[in-house]
């Protein structure tokens, strides 16, 4: 499997990735720093006026014009965004083309990727259950090769602890960072949703990327069937035509729930339906993003 | 409960297919992982109880299905206890009586008859083959019927040939005939078939229900299936002419009559502005409306004055209903003829209520009088054309002379009339010499029974003691009228002999006084007829003249002496009965012409009246010589209580029958109640439509 399709890094070229809200980096970017005059980058003149530095007053200026004038400069920083990938049994799913999975691990190739190449730094962190795995965030070309073939190996395997992935992040990610979460959020535990969006009260910026197979949301069996679940031991016999209407009833209230919990936590979330085009998902994703930063 | 074919209920068994398929399928399941089975799981949870209670009505529906089709197609039918013992006993003689009387032309669209003409097709066709069968049609008329017979195709041809009747049956007579010709038949059980509409006037109740002669002689009760030709409505609206009275309108001319008629609603909705017509020879004379209540009757009178005197037939008629029949009443009617009478005042007088005459006159001219009255004295009399009178009245005339009393024979024997009165210018012997041809009986002598000078001759003056009311002169005298005419007083009168005066029949004495003198003495001679009254006509000898009786009694004295008394009798006879009709002897009756054309039965014997009859329909009847002249005509009538059409309610039936035996109609329209097995498809097709609908929820 190609993760970077040039098709898609392609119509994804033109897009400058920025973070919503204005986060410490240290190196120069794209991305706007609260702390002004610590960059080279230019910004423009203003007119000397008693209490400013006199460290940045243009003496280049005052020999053409005589007259004083301040510099201002605008400094960058670097963006840190964390992938966190939900590489339980049911990210495995597929209803014929890609698994939930897959896409999440194409997904978040892409969008590190485009931080990499714009010079900030993308790590990745990876929950089996009650286990995580974690690459911290790095800038470095060479970092994201690392990156891309950590994402190549995983598969699928163990329950879905989103309480657990939610702690080990709070550990490990003590800068603001974009926490970037892929998974189907089928978590049997009652807060764990609740307990990752909990990060965002810890300043970090929070996308929820939702990975819902077809056939979870049409739900389209006809003939009696022994459902199996794919991260324990339960197992149930039923005509689906019998129970269609209530099953889509849940999903439709759970969808609905999940997408409310986390614009009360002023959070991004993205439906994510595994049989649409990738590339339209991330222009989505970056155009809203972009359109809240202005 | 029975089946037509039980073979099929082998298939009822498809019923425990759905069973079979519960306790044995055995199919497994595609296995198939799947991440959101936490919402699979929530699901199942929340319909379990709604699917458990889905799957159960679909279990019995399905079984509903499977089982009623099976039994539907195997023809189910309930039959009573009474059916069920019936057929144990294995095939029965039936015999079929259909109701055809008048009540069964009741009609809306389609006649109460036609309908049980059906009835009795179809009980034709549920015997069984080896069970033989006759059929009674119970009208007015009603012969024993042959023994049973298995031939069908005669059953069949008797029915299309029966007609119903203008007359009322009687179904117990006729039961009991069925029952009765059903004895003829070895085979021990027995059943009647009554296809009737069940009025209150066909069925009498209080009649035992038919018996038969069982196999030890003992009686016992035939199966007895009533099939109700109504199809069980429960009124049968009706109205209907139950009367008529014709009578003289003296007010409005000497040739008008009134003609009363009662309407009867024998419905309980009111009747607004129901139009009533008279037709005479055809043509409608006079029109009027009516309001009848439910349930009540109203009369309703027209009046026709006819140009001149002859017969008339015609009918007086409302609008007709369901039964049209009943709705119309024929009348036969004698229009007076003028009479011309001569009045031979033997006593006149200036003083004009001391004329003899004077009364006799004013009683013939009086209005509404057919009698024109010429008076004459005496000489001028005779100096007469006694032809052209049809009654010749001598009152208080001396014996006329020998060639006038000739005369007076002649005339009478000639068909002349001749009517005498006494006075004191009437010598007996004289009398009885000159006209003793003609005479009823011999004169004898005056007798007083009181001077009327005396202060209590009123007291003791004769009294009429006794007439011949049966006499068509007397015939209305009844009630007060009577009383009026037998308080008249005679002073004086002419006592008769006890023979007549010469040879020959010897006069009928129709009124006698207190002492058993004759007062009115009648005899035919030669064509002609003769009348004597042996007191006076005005008040010299009695206060007759001076009575409320005097007029009209005269004016049916001369009526009936002219023979137009006779013409009146009116004959009104039922249909159903037989009519003595009383003719003369020459020309003999040839024929009597029914309404629609047929021959009436008749039957004379010597000296006596023609019998006609029975009479098979309501109308006009003509009675014709060998000549094709008519003779004579009456009226037939419906029987009134044919046109109660209410009906008898099914508790009583039971009541009476001993056993719910009431059949409801078997015949073709929307009216028949569907068999049990059309219910049981009708099912079938329910559940099918309703487990396709719970399938697809």
């Amino acid at each position: 499997m190609q993760l970077l399709n040039a098709q898609t890094l392609a119509r994804l070229s033109g897009v400058k990735l920025r973070a919503r809200a204005v986060m410490e980096g240290v190196l120069s970017g794209l991305h706007k720093s609260p702390h002004q005059g610590q960059s080279v980058e230019f910004s423009e003149h203003k007119e000397y006026a008693p209490g400013d530095e006199l460290r940045h007053l243009d003496w280049k200026a005052f020999g053409k014009f005589d007259k004083f004038y301040i510099k201002r400069f605008e400094h960058e920083t670097n963006l840190r965004a964390v992938m966190l990938i939900d590489a339980s049994a049911s990210m495995g799913y597929s209803s014929g083309g890609l698994s939930k999975l897959e896409v999440a691990k194409v997904l978040a190739g892409t969008l590190a990727y485009l931080l990499v190449r714009q010079q900030d730094a993308a790590g990745l962190a990876v929950t089996h259950g009650s286990s995580c795995s974690d690459l911290p965030p790095r800038s470095a070309a060479g970092h994201l090769t690392t990156l891309l073939e950590t994402l190549e190996g995983l598969s699928p395997q163990g329950t879905t602890d989103l309480a657990a992935a939610a702690d080990h992040l709070a550990e490990k990610v003590t800068r603001r960072s974009l926490l970037c979460v892929f998974s189907d959020l089928f978590d049997d535990r009652p807060d764990g949703l609740r307990r990752l969006l909990q990060l965002r009260a810890r300043k970090n910026d929070l996308a929820v990327f939702h990975l819902v197979d077809p056939s979870e949301l049409s739900f389209p069996f006809d003939d009696p069937t022994l459902f199996l679940s794919m991260e324990d031991e339960r197992r149930l016999e039923v005509n689906p035509r019998e129970i269609k209407q209530s099953y889509l009833e849940e999903l439709g209230a759970f969808l609905a729930e999940s997408r409310k919990a986390c614009a009360e936590a002023d959070v991004d979330y993205e439906l994510v339906r595994t049989d649409e085009p990738l590339d339209s998902v991330l222009l989505r994703f970056l155009a809203r993003r972009q359109g809240r930063r202005r | 409960m029975t089946f037509a074919n039980p073979w099929l209920l082998l298939g009822a068994s498809a019923a425990l297919v759905p069973l079979l398929v519960h306790l044995f399928d055995r199919r497994r399941p595609r296995p198939h992982p799947f991440g959101a089975i936490s919402f699979v799981l929530r699901s199942q949870r929340r319909t379990a109880s709604r699917l458990k209670l889905k799957r159960l009505i679909l279990y019995c529906l399905r079984t509903l299905i499977l089982l009623a089709l099976p039994v539907a197609l195997a023809r189910p039918e309930w039959r009573r206890e009474v059916g069920a013992s019936a057929s144990a006993r294995g095939p029965a003689a039936t015999s079929i009586v259909l109701d055809s009387s008048l009540s069964m032309r009741w009609s809306d669209g389609k006649s109460l008859f036609l309908r049980g003409r059906e009835e009795a097709r179809e009980a034709l066709r549920d015997l069984l083959p080896e069970e033989p069968a006759n059929v009674v049609l119970c009208g007015p008329l009603v012969s024993p019927p042959p023994p049973p017979t298995s031939d069908r195709a005669q059953l069949r041809a008797q029915l299309d040939e029966a007609e119903p009747s203008y007359g009322p049956s009687d179904l117990v007579r006729c039961m009991e005939l069925g029952a009765r010709s059903l004895e003829e038949s070895p085979l021990p059980s027995k059943r009647l078939v009554v296809i009737s509409d069940f009025t209150q006037g066909s069925l009498r109740l209080e009649a035992p229900p038919p018996t038969v002669a069982g196999p030890k002689g003992e009686r016992i009760r035939p199966e007895v299936v009533l099939r109700d030709a109504a199809r069980g409505e429960q009124a049968l609206p009706n109205r209907a002419v139950v009367d008529l009275k014709v009578e003289p309108a003296l007010q409005v001319g000497p040739r008008a009559f009134q003609f009363t008629f009662t309407v009867r609603n024998f419905s309980s909705e009111p009747v607004k502005d129901l139009e009533a017509s008279l037709k005479v020879e055809g043509q409608v004379v006079a029109k009027g409306f009516l309001d009848i209540s439910g349930g009540g009757t109203a009369q309703k009178s027209l009046t026709h004055r006819f140009d001149s005197g002859g017969l008339f037939t015609g009918e007086v008629s409302i609008s007709a209903d369901a039964l049209a029949e009943d709705d119309r009443r024929a009348f036969v009617l004698n229009a007076p003829k003028e009479l011309r009478a001569l009045v031979v005042n033997g006593s006149p007088s200036t003083v004009r209520y001391r004329d003899e005459a004077f009364f006799v006159e004013a009683a013939l001219t009086a209005p509404g009088s057919p009698l024109h009255a010429a008076v004459r004295d005496v000489d001028s009399a005779f100096r007469e054309d006694f032809s052209s009178y049809q009654v010749v009245l001598l009152l208080n005339v001396p014996a006329p002379t020998k060639e006038q009393s000739e005369r007076l024979g002649e005339y009478v024997r000639q068909g002349g009339s001749l009517f005498l009165s006494m006075g004191d210018n009437v010598a007996p012997e004289t009398y009885n010499q000159r006209l003793g041809a003609v005479l009823p009986r011999r004169l004898r002598d005056v007798k007083t029974s009181v001077d009327p000078s005396e202060l209590d001759a009123a007291a003791r003056a004769a009294k009429l003691a006794n007439f011949s009311s049966e006499h068509p002169v007397f015939t209305p005298f009844t009630g007060r009228a009577r009383e009026g005419l037998m308080s008249s007083r005679f002073y004086r009168y002419v006592l008769l002999e006890a023979e007549a005066v010469q040879k020959g029949e010897i006069g009928a004495v129709l009124a006698t006084l207190e002492d058993g003198a004759p007062a009115v003495a009648v005899a035919a001679r030669g064509r002609g007829r003769v009348m004597l009254f042996t007191s006076t006509v005005d008040r010299d000898w009695g206060d007759f003249a001076i009575r409320t009786s005097f007029l009209p009694l005269m004016q049916r004295f001369c009526a009936f002496l002219a023979g137009s008394l006779d013409e009146r009798e009116e004959h009104r006879p039922r249909v159903g009965e037989t009519l003595s009709l009383r003719l003369p002897k020459e020309p003999e009756v040839e024929r009597v012409a029914s309404p629609s054309g047929g021959e009436v039965p008749l039957s004379s014997e010597p000296d006596g009246p023609v019998q006609v009859g029975p009479i098979a329909e309501p109308g006009v009847h003509t009675a014709f010589d060998s000549s094709g002249r008519p003779l004579a005509a009456f009226a037939a009538v419906l029987d009134p209580s044919e046109s109660d059409l209410t009906r008898i309610r099914r508790e009583e039936l039971t009541q009476h029958f001993g056993e719910d035996t009431v059949r409801t109609a078997g015949g073709q329209g929307a009216e028949r109640k569907a068999p049990f097995w059309t219910w049981l498809i009708v099912a079938a097709a329910a559940a099918f439509l309703l487990e396709g609908v719970l399938l697809r929820r």
